[in-house]
């Protein structure tokens, strides 16, 4: 695997999305450039701030009982 | 009157996901009670097709694709008419910070509020919008959005990469303005 190649691929490794085969023959070229591993290290935080910032709205307490008492 | 077991149960199981719901509705509508408005009518028409729900499947999936169809019709008109995304072209961030000589992530990542995430989050577009929440946000796997939007896997997959263009390049402009990176001509960054 070359350095566009894995690129290409990085988005579905961040996001869990290539097979076994596609991971291993990712891993070794990230193992062996550096360049690559920064920018995988780079996306996967961008992923992980994404989902911390976002996901820390839950829903009212209130809200919830209510829709509960509505629905069951 | 009191409710059926079997409904009772099926509500009980579909108020676990009701975080996820309420969170994407919130994101879409960027208003509270506007989003416990469509929250609340969502869980009542899943009720109403209980029967359309294949056990077995993913019901996080299924219950976003009954809120997120609601939201198309209720605030958005007939269709998506608020699709387009500005052509940002082949944005990459760190490609972008590490030509200006910054270190992406220890200058720029951990110097962003969450506040300016959330707001370029809100500023995609819908279609994008809502993408970037099922796969960033809470973890669905690129076939469950497929189904929870009613998209082919490819349709995920590139408004899934466009929606992270357009992300880094609202999050570049705000650590240009706020003073996190300086421009393209002066390859320094703020402490």
């Amino acid at each position: 695997m070359d350095c566009p190649d894995c690129k290409e691929k990085l988005d579905r490794y961040v996001d869990r999305e290539l097979s076994s085969t596609e991971v291993l023959e990712l891993q070794l070229h990230l193992e062996g450039c550096p360049d690559c591993s920064d920018q995988y290290e780079f996306q996967a935080h961008l992923k992980r701030l994404v989902k911390h910032s976002c996901d820390c709205d839950s829903a009212p307490a209130a809200f919830r009982e209510k829709l509960r008492q509505i629905l069951t | 009157m009191a409710e059926s077991p079997a409904r009772t149960a099926f509500a009980e199981e579909a108020l676990t996901h009701l975080d996820t719901l309420y969170r994407g509705a919130l994101r879409l509508t960027r208003d509270p009670d506007q989003a416990q408005d469509l929250v609340q009518e969502a869980y009542l028409r899943a009720l109403r097709y209980q029967h359309s729900y294949q056990q077995g499947t993913n019901m996080k999936a299924w219950l976003f694709a009954i809120m997120r169809n609601l939201f198309w019709d209720r605030f958005k008109g007939s269709r998506k008419e608020d699709v387009s995304l500005d052509d940002v072209g082949e944005f990459v961030l760190y490609d972008k910070l590490r030509d200006e000589g910054a270190r992406p992530e220890a200058d720029v990542l951990d110097k962003l509020a969450a506040s300016e995430v959330v707001e370029a989050v809100e500023k995609l577009p819908p279609l994008h919008r809502e993408v970037v929440l099922l796969v960033d946000v809470e973890g669905f796997s690129y076939k469950d959005a497929a189904q929870a939007l009613g998209v082919p896997i490819g349709t995920v997959m590139s408004r899934l990469h466009r929606a992270r263009q357009q992300l880094q390049k609202s999050l570049y402009d705000y650590a240009l303005e706020s003073g996190i990176v300086r421009g393209s001509n002066n390859n320094q960054v703020h402490e």
